[in-house]
């Protein structure tokens, strides 16, 4: 039934993605009423007027199909796109997306409960604008309700029409739940789950990625036993449920690209308990079972974690799909708590996207930036200016001669990023404080936020519990402490070379200095458990907090430290000269908080004790580390074992987070050489997984530059 | 926020100066470089001092004994196994290795006993969570046993366990100095008889059956390695003849490790010629038999994971 499913999945629709004529046709029937209104009639007839598709093999419905369509003509697609450009620019760096709705109160709630609330909140707020943005829910959440009902029916139609006597079950399963769900809170696990992911589905249906399903082995917990021990679900049913559920992430293919939906699994409870249970281990086994990128599965990992969990975990990313991405939850929740969140609140909190930290329907959503720290090396090296883009400028922090210690040095540096940090911030409050949160309102993701409807106000209007975050997504932790540990030894300590002559050597890219390259390169490097090194780590670390601590987000909410690159690593690698740690102009400086790619070669144990050195407790975003481990090493139960220690002993010495790939060299090779066998390779890439094939080939290289452990051959 | 920095910098200078800043969270997490300083002052002076002829140190590593090891792989052996994997560790002298892709190595370099220690000590958390340790190979490390004793005590006093893998043809004195220290012998036996010893090793049989009697019958923890290699040890009279020796021995462990090729490259690098390039690799089939000829004598099939 599943891989039915999953053909049905992978056939791509027909017609023309219209979702924005939708929205167009919903605002122009209201284009009286005020923005507000008007846009909300749009929402509301996004989620009304597309066909509900039904899937032949559905077991969840729930689909983003029947926003392709081929009835509309030309004129009106190119209105409804001039038209919207104008209608409001709901974008990741306007806190739209990279979101983790509250399902626990959401499906306690149920729609009734949701309805209620509204209501009440209406008899209770007089001022207009607050009774505006409570119509706005209202409209858009009678929307979402016409929705549930038109699957329902669609379900109904194709039960009647299929002959296959499974399917038929299946489908009218499907539209008694969502008719059920219309008056009442789901009861059932199977109504919970397609409660949420009709929720999903309408956030899809309006264009939202990277929406999080959050910890959903917890608040589908009680769904599950109750079911389960009353003896009408059994956990093969409901592994089948969830894997139906999550392979629908596939859909977001034909918008283009791979989602990456996280979700949460694992952790400690709000009330500080080992939250693991039986659900955990069948999501587990259903994202397995999905086998694609999309479902970004995240396990959280604290002191009283399982060694079973934890050893389920590796079995799954040894198959080489390369999550779950393994969180510590003994640095996250500490970093949280920096911040002044309510422990209850944090105890409980997911992810986001990638790997950033989250507290699920009490924060508006996530933005993020990218910060590239090494390039402001270059500055100090020429009066100010970088040598490849002239885009990016730094300071006059004076003459080199002048830098008379390392001190001075780190000093001029701490300058350079205090003024870079300046202009990025400008940059992101520029982006974010551009559209006034009345204008360009959320209603229906408000629903979704604690507490927005008590409140009367729009998530980004003061309606949420907390306020909303930023994260500049700090690069190149190994290229700088690579650099400045070079810097160091060959400057200060050895005194070999002066200041100028490296500069020189940097401006001519290394080209007649290529004795002077190799003792850069043979500098320690980071990843070898190297004090003389790794201490410059422990600066970034603590640099990168003092550089955000000062600010604040448009609603007085924190930035937080991020140290992850994604795969920017490269394009911020383009952008920079040659740096003293050996590196050349332009090739990709070192990824998230890895070490530099083929420098770590004293194993994975040094790795790790390097990696743990920083203090992550100020990285409140998280950080990213990027092992590879060689499939022999995880499918044999012995060698899984010493990973599985490895990884205790790095979280234990408070490392954040480590993803594992572990497809083999020369898979990998092949499948740049003959990329039609390898259609459904999946590789951990960063913070998500994506298909291998479909990468860059610059990014292909550089996860087959990640050294691999393999521990050593034997005899 | 100049302050903070200024601060910073100065944690980070005074450390580098070696002094200690107990109060601050960097140097609780950065420990100063020289480790094993303490013990030093505990010991005579010069134990430490001791030099060893070393080929590579190998962290994390996985296939020489339980849990996360750390391998001191010694240079210099006095057997010339022709399917030997680490030629580079044979001479006595430091060897040169130019791999095709012009990556250079150096095998053989002489490293004092404290700064191999201060490696070790590194991983010692990652020994105790997955109760590993260290173990010593090569090479013959046991053609260094004095210096090879000093290290394993440097190991014991720190509670690190210890394995050493030896070809067992040295002085059986060297193995009393290395006993109270070890916890484990891997303790090869590669053929059945002294001829193809000879031809194949170049090792003397009767000194190594000597020895692993001798060894037994001190109450060390001794496991057998047969690397199985067809044409050498793997027909049934070889394995019979082994087995008897081990029943002699009073030997119940033995760790059968299928030929590869790994070392291939190795000899290329050397310039050497690699006798065994066309050797077959040994079929499963053969292995499974050989497995379970022992397994049926009673013997325990042991890894080295
Ligand atoms: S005893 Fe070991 S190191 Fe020495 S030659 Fe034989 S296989 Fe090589």
């Amino acid at each position: 039934m599943i891989e039915d499913l999953r053909k049905e999945l992978s056939i791509f629709p027909n017609g023309e993605k219209s979702e924005k004529i939708y929205l167009y046709l919903g605002h122009r029937s209201h284009y009286k009423e005020r923005p507000i209104l008007a846009k909300a009639y749009g929402t509301a007839n996004l989620f009304r007027q597309p066909r509900a598709h039904i899937y032949e093999n559905d077991l969840i419905a729930g689909s983003v199909r029947g926003l392709f369509s081929s009835e509309f003509d030309e004129r009106i697609r190119q209105k409804a796109e001039s038209d919207f450009s104008s209608y409001g620019e709901n974008t990741f760096f306007t806190n739209s997306d990279h979101f983790a709705p509250n399902y626990r109160v959401f499906l306690k709630d149920g729609v009734p409960g949701t309805k209620e609330k509204i209501e009440d909140s209406m008899k209770k707020h007089n001022g207009e604008k607050e009774r505006r943005f409570l119509l706005a829910v209202k409209i858009t959440f009678d929307g979402f309700i016409d929705m549930i009902k038109a699957y329902s029916l669609a379900a109904e139609e194709k039960a009647e029409k299929t002959e296959n006597e499974k399917n038929k079950k299946n489908l009218r399963l499907i539209s008694e739940d969502l008719k059920f769900l219309i008056d009442n809170p789901p009861k059932t696990f199977r109504q919970a789950l397609q409660l949420m992911f009709m929720t999903h589905t309408a956030f899809s249906y309006e264009g939202k990625s990277a929406m999080a399903f959050g910890r959903i082995d917890q608040y589908l917990y009680s769904y599950f036993k109750k079911d389960v021990e009353s003896g009408i679900l059994t956990e093969q049913e409901t592994a089948e449920l969830l894997t139906s559920v999550f392979l629908k992430i596939y859909e977001n293919r034909y918008f283009g690209f791979d989602d990456t939906v996280n979700i949460c699994i694992g952790g400690i409870t709000p009330e500080g308990e080992d939250g693991t249970n039986a659900l955990s281990y069948i999501v587990l086994k259903a994202v397995k079972n999905a086998n694609i990128p999309g479902p970004n599965l995240s396990a959280r990992i604290h002191s009283k974690t399982s060694d079973r969990f934890l050893d389920e975990c590796l079995k799954v990313i040894a198959t080489g799909l390369g999550y779950p991405a393994l969180m510590n939850d003994e640095v996250n929740i500490p970093a949280l708590l920096r911040h002044g969140y309510e422990k209850t609140d944090v105890n409980d909190y997911c992810f986001v996207g990638c790997i950033e930290n989250f507290i699920a329907g009490k924060q508006p959503p996530w933005s993020d930036g990218r910060f590239n720290v090494p390039l402001y090396l270059e500055p100090i090296f020429f009066n100010g200016k970088t040598l490849i883009n002239p885009e990016y400028i730094g300071i006059d922090t004076g003459e080199l001669d002048g830098l008379k210690t390392m001190n001075d040095f780190l000093e001029a540096y701490h300058k350079q990023l205090e003024y870079a940090m300046s202009v990025y911030f400008a940059y992101f409050n520029n982006a974010n404080d551009r559209y006034n949160p009345e204008n360009y309102s959320q209603p229906f993701l408000s629903i979704f936020c604690e507490d927005c409807i008590g409140r009367a106000k729009d998530i980004r209007d003061g309606g949420s519990k907390y306020p909303s975050v930023h994260a500049p997504a700090c690069m190149g932790i190994a290229t700088v402490a690579d650099s400045l540990a070079a810097i160091d030894k060959l400057v200060y300590t050895d005194k070999k070379y002066s200041l100028s002559q490296i500069a020189e050597a940097i401006k001519a890219n290394f080209q007649g200095y290529e004795k002077m390259r190799k003792e850069l390169l043979a500098a320690p490097k980071y990843g070898n458990d190297d004090d003389f090194v790794d201490r410059y780590a422990v600066w970034y670390v603590e640099e990168m907090e003092r550089l955000v601590s000062p600010y604040k987000t448009r609603d007085g909410g924190p930035l937080y430290v991020g140290i992850a690159s994604n795969v920017q690593n490269i394009p911020a690698g383009e952008e920079i000269a040659a740096t003293p740690d050996g590196r050349k102009a332009k090739e990709p400086i070192s990824d998230a908080a890895s070490p530099m790619h083929g420098m770590d070669k004293e194993g994975a144990t040094a790795v790790i004790n390097s990696v743990s050195k920083p203090d992550y407790t100020l990285a409140a975003c998280g950080t990213v580390l990027n092992q590879k481990f060689s499939p022999q090493m995880l499918n044999n139960e012995e060698n899984r074992n010493k990973v599985k220690d490895l990884i205790k002993v790095y979280f234990k010495k408070k490392g954040q987070e480590i993803q594992i790939n572990s497809v083999s060299r020369d898979i990998l090779k092949d499948a740049m050489v003959h990329p039609e066998k390898y259609q459904n390779l999946v590789v951990r890439v960063s913070g998500f997984s994506a298909y291998y094939v479909n990468l860059d080939k610059s990014v292909q290289l550089d996860i087959l530059k990640r050294t691999e452990h393999n521990g050593s051959d034997g005899v | 926020m100049e302050k903070e920095i200024k601060r910073n910098c100065k944690k980070i200078q005074s450390e580098k100066a070696g002094k200690t800043q107990t109060e601050t969270k960097l140097s609780d997490k950065i420990k100063p470089e020289s480790v094993t300083d303490t013990l030093n002052t505990s010991k005579k002076k010069t134990t430490t001092k001791t030099k060893i002829s070393i080929s590579k140190i190998q962290r994390f590593s996985t296939a020489d004994g339980p849990g996360i090891r750390t391998t001191v792989f010694f240079q210099g052996c006095n057997l010339r196994c022709k399917w030997c994997h680490n030629p580079e560790t044979q001479s006595t002298k430091s060897t040169f290795l130019t791999f095709c892709d012009e990556r250079k190595e150096i095998s053989g370099k002489a490293m004092s006993v404290k700064e191999i220690f201060s490696i070790i000590k590194k991983d010692v958390d990652f020994y105790e969570i997955s109760e590993g340790g260290v173990t010593l190979s090569g090479g013959e490390p046991l053609l260094q046993a004095d210096a090879a004793k000093k290290l394993l005590s440097l190991c014991k006093q720190e509670n690190i366990s210890t394995i050493v893998d030896t070809a067992g043809a040295v002085p059986f004195e060297n193995f009393l100095k290395v006993l109270p220290v070890t916890d484990l012998f891997y303790f090869d036996i590669k053929a059945s008889d002294s001829k193809k010893y000879l031809s194949f090793t170049g090792g003397d049989f009767s000194l190594i059956r000597e020895n692993l009697i001798r060894l037994t019958k001190t109450g060390a923890r001794v496991e057998v390695c047969v690397p199985l290699i067809l044409g050498v040890n793997t027909d049934a009279s070889s394995r019979n003849k082994i087995a008897n020796l081990l029943k002699t021995a009073g030997i119940n462990d033995i760790i059968l490790l299928p030929y590869h090729k790994y070392g291939i490259s190795k000899y290329k690098a050397l310039g050497r010629n690699y006798e065994f390039e066309r050797k077959k690799l040994t079929p499963s089939s053969v292995i499974e038999k050989t497995k379970e000829f022992y397994r049926q004598k009673g013997f325990t099939l042991k890894t080295r994971k």
